[in-house]
């Protein structure tokens, strides 16, 4: 067993860990963090994305003992005070998700993306996130979501 | 029915559970981890046809924290079969874990239950499975050669059934016809492949004998009566539950043997058993699907109308039939629709449901749709391209229009309404026809490869009884139900037998109750997927559920409103057929300050007894079931319009454009019917362009992983487009049809059409293989340039 110490979601977090647990079990089953969600296993569909110092991550590739003494953000970070984030409201706004399981690491890589490229026109949008598969909405009403949160203009002092 | 306007019936309102999944806070099988749960997981056959000699589990029983290896032997007795009606059916039986013979890459041989999941897996890299090699049938005519073995014992040939059908005027309409053409069509292998794997956690409680399964699935009370079948414990010792579920599509809505597995390791160990798919394992053990062969000949005058089809279907079905569905749903569905939306008098259809070593077939999305209307529309445009007429005016000629209905189809279906030649002009108008062929031209004087598709299709939705009886179900889908019950609070709870994983009937399940009770939908919660919830019903396929399911709630508000009614009488003096339900209240009508708070009478009438008359119990319940009689279905259609570029270097097809105009009568809830119709068509593009389950020739898989089995990704896909006819059904409560399937149907004609249209100017090319991959499109390319350099 491995002794990791890293900050998950603003909580400083330590944990004895088997070094073959992968971050996304870690999170799920040792944490509780259900919203990060696992879909392919091999890094492919990015159902598993968290943020590693606010950069995107597949969980499902990385080892936990790859955390340590790091910062992880899931999908449980994101709602404040009760209130959704503004990128989780412009889905819902939008009917950008159906079954919801892709939804969690797709929001957290357009934290990434409004981080990094605000703004973004929906080509753009499409380019940036086609490392996150989704099989229900078609992606139409995912991009109408990001490019209404991307392109918003209140809130976005508050949020950084 | 509320006695007002709808207030949430048609209207665009947020889906109630967004909130929850946005948050994280859904809740999928894999998420719950009950106190001292075991992990499971599956040793699969790596031989395509094999004998099962032995199967060595000492290694892996030695593991530490492995508590038990299962083999064959150790689930005897127990099998999952589904059997068909139909003359001549030849019956299969799944094993839970394979006996004495593997017959297909995937099928489970043994099963490890361990402490995790890690050392679960440890335990199943030690199994050690001595598997005997036999000839593997992969395809369809390898199966059927008199030369294969039958694959199942006591078979006279690999055919789980042959069927045939003719109208009595097809072989004098064959020999008026002055023209024929005829096309051989090949749909490849593929599945719905949602983002949640399969998962499921047993539980038995030896004090009770009962048992409860948590699983990813959209048919909570068949999987109920599968187990009860499959297990010998009757229904009312078994609990299914289906919480939130990560996409289905079809592939759940079937009875797995993993279910049944860790129902009776559960048993055997006297703790949960939970197993949780990978992906790897989803790709060889979930179902499969769309592998149809169809040889369809049209029959037509010189103005281009058909008088006659002939079709021949052929399903590569894989190695079992598998429950609810059995080996001929596919072959079925196929021979029923594929006359399409056109005035076919004559028809003359034989189909063979052939069984392979490959991963068993069942449902997805649209079932057998996709390839019926691949092969009618690239049949009209064969016809269109021998005679030298336009694409739409060909359609035009053949289109069932306003005053066919009721048409009884050629093959029997009995379509109920349908918009078919105004659904296809209004999307020439939505996609900018004229412009993607201005495009074209220009296009192609760059020397680029641009062509424009289309396609229309007729799709029987919600059919029940009527339908299902003649199809060899074993359990006929006849119905669904509902439960409303309104509270002391005033508040309603809504349960039905349906599920919801991503159709938004959550929300549209309660748009209707609120309307009907005159409640905000606030006041008004929906639950589903719990067996224990309502008495019984089907589950969700099949483009059923708002037209099954709302009509099932809208005859159970109805009843409880009526309670309403009558309580509200007694207490304000009146009659009770002159009491109105409004927002929030029942009032007197025509005396509108005589009234009584919903809330304030939800309350008096549970607890405050005394104040009702004799006659009325104290309680706000009712249950009823629908069945949209009479149960051939509500016919919804639509006109799909798409535009691609090939590049010609790589065979790689883009789509730029894609229109849908479609029709499935009033909506509850627009941007929900929207959201389906890109999520199909999405899907679609990935039938036409990228998805196929390939084996090399002794029954390997090639595709394992999302690097080899492709689906579209964002940048794949342009923006849609959609806009909405609404024409109703005479059949069904409120007009409602189906519309969930819908948006799969047609991508792989309309792209397929596309793509031959692009390649046209280079010379005569017949595209009829899916899905295009770029090796394809290149050697219809170099056929194309071939045909067309010839003398």
């Amino acid at each position: 067993m491995a002794e990791i110490s890293l900050t998950v979601n603003g909580q400083p977090t330590k944990a004895q860990v088997d070094p073959r647990t992968l971050l996304s079990d870690f999170l799920r089953d040792h944490l509780g963090l259900t919203g990060t969600h696992v879909g392919c296993e091999h890094g492919y569909c990015g159902a598993c994305t968290v943020l590693v110092d606010g950069a995107s991550a597949r969980s499902c590739l990385m080892l936990a003992v790859q955390a340590h003494e790091r910062r992880v953000d899931t999908v449980e970070s994101l709602a404040h005070n009760g209130k959704l984030h503004p990128i989780q409201q412009a889905f819902k706004d939008c009917h950008g998700l159906q079954c919801g399981f892709c939804t969690p690491g797709l929001l957290m890589s357009v934290v990434e993306l409004d981080a990094t490229n605000p703004g973004c026109s929906r080509d753009e949008i499409r380019e940036h996130l086609s490392g996150n598969v989704c099989r229900c909405t078609g992606y139409h009403h995912i991009v109408d979501a990001v490019h209404t949160a991307l392109n918003r203009t209140d809130e976005r002092a508050e949020d950084g | 029915m509320a006695d007002h306007q709808p207030r949430y019936f048609g209207a665009r309102v947020a889906r109630r559970q967004d909130d929850r999944l946005l948050r994280g806070h859904g809740r999928y099988v894999a998420d719950t981890n009950p106190a001292g749960v075991l992990a499971a997981k599956f040793v699969r056959s790596h031989e395509a046809h094999a004998v099962v000699v032995g199967i060595d589990t000492d290694a892996a029983g030695a593991v530490r924290g492995v508590r038990a290896v299962f083999v064959g032997e150790d689930f005897a007795g127990h099998e999952i079969r589904c059997v068909s009606s139909y003359d001549e059916f030849q019956e299969s039986a799944q094993p839970i874990l394979a006996v004495d013979r593997a017959r297909h890459v995937g099928e489970a041989l043994a099963m490890v239950v361990a402490d995790n999941e890690y050392v679960a897996e440890d335990g199943a890299e030690l199994v050690i499975a001595d598997l005997e090699p036999l000839p593997a049938a992969v395809d369809v005519d390898t199966a059927l050669d008199s030369g294969c073995a039958p694959l199942h014992p006591g078979w006279q040939d690999n055919a789980f059934a042959r069927r045939r059908a003719a109208t009595a005027g097809f072989n004098e309409a064959v020999s008026s016809a002055p023209h024929r053409v005829s096309i051989e069509l090949h749909n490849g292998r593929n599945s719905g492949v949602p983002m949640e794997t399969r998962a499921c956690i047993a539980e038995h409680d030896p004090g009770t004998g009962k048992f409860r399964l948590h699983t990813t699935t959209q048919i909570p009370h068949l999987i109920r009566a599968g187990l009860s079948w499959a297990l010998g414990v009757p229904e009312s010792l078994i609990q299914v539950i289906a919480p939130d579920v990560g996409g289905g599509f079809g592939i759940k809505a079937q009875l797995y043997p993993e279910e049944v597995a860790c129902c009776l390791a559960a048993r055997r160990l006297n703790r949960p058993v939970k197993w949780v798919e990978d992906r790897r394992e989803h790709f060889v053990a979930a179902h499969h699907s769309r592998e149809h062969r169809h040889t369809v000949t049209g029959h037509f005058d010189d103005e281009g109308t058909i008088l006659a089809l002939e079709a021949d279907i052929s399903v590569d079905m894989g190695a079992y039939s598998v429950f609810p569905w059995t080996a001929t749903m596919d072959a079925g569905m196929a021979m029923g629709i594929l006359p399409g939306p056109y005035r076919i008098h004559q028809y003359s259809v034989t189909s063979v449901s052939v069984c392979t070593n490959k991963t068993p077939y069942g449902a997805y999305r649209g079932v057998a749709r996709p390839a019926a209307c691949f092969s009618i529309e690239r049949l009209v445009d064969q016809i269109a391209r021998q005679l030298g007429v336009d694409r739409v005016e060909i359609r035009n000629r053949n289109l069932l229009t306003s005053g066919d209905y009721p048409w009884r189809s050629s093959s029997g279906l009995v379509y109920d309404s349908g918009s078919l030649v105004e659904s296809l002009d209004a999307v020439l108008e939505l996609g900018d026809f004229e412009d993607l062929l201005k495009r074209q031209a220009d296009a192609r004087a760059a020397g680029r490869l641009v062509g424009v598709g289309l396609a229309v299709f007729t799709e029987q939705t919600a059919h029940t009884t009527e339908e299902f009886k003649q199809r060899g179900v074993p359990i006929v889908f006849g119905y669904e139900t509902a439960k409303v019950r309104l509270d002391a609070s005033g508040t309603a709870v809504v349960s039905a037998s349906i599920h919801d994983h991503g159709q938004g009937l959550e929300t549209t399940l309660a748009q209707i109750a609120a309307d009907r009770l005159g409640l905000d939908l606030d006041s008004v919660r929906v639950e589903y997927g719990d067996t224990e919830q309502v008495a019984y019903g089907a589950g969700t396929f099949a483009s059923r559920s708002a037209v099954l399911a709302g009509g099932a709630v809208t005859k159970a508000a109805d009843a409880v409103a009526n309670t309403l009614r009558q309580a509200a009488a007694h207490m304000l003096e009146a009659a009770p057929e002159d009491m109105v339900v409004e927002t929030g209240r029942v009032s007197v009508t025509g005396s509108p300050s005589r009234f009584i708070k919903t809330t304030e009478l939800c309350r008096l009438i549970y607890q405050r007894p005394e104040r009702l008359p004799e006659d009325i119990e104290p309680y706000l319940e009712a249950s009823r079931t629908y069945d949209a009689h009479p149960g051939t279905g509500a016919y919804t259609n639509a006109a799909h319009l798409a535009s691609v570029e090939i590049d010609p270097m790589t065979g790689k097809t883009r789509v730029l454009s894609y229109a849908v105009v479609e029709d499935c009568g009033p909506m509850i809830n627009p941007t929900i019917v929207e959201g389906q119709i890109f999520g199909g068509v999405v899907q679609g593009i990935g039938t036409a362009l990228f998805e196929e389950f390939l084996y090399d020739e002794a029954g390997q898989p090639l595709s394992t992983t999302f690097a080899d089995y492709l689906v579209p990704v964002m940048s794949d896909i342009p923006d849609l487009r959609v806009a909405h006819l609404q024409t109703p059904s005479p059949h069904t409560v409120g007009g409602l049809k189906g519309m969930g399937e819908g948006g799969a149907i047609a991508p792989g004609a309309v792209i397929a059409s596309a793509v031959e249209d692009a390649l046209s100017h280079l010379g005569t090319v017949t595209v009829n293989r899916l899905p295009l991959t770029p090796e394809r499109v290149l050697s219809y390319i170099d056929a194309a340039t071939d045909n067309g350099s010839r003398p």
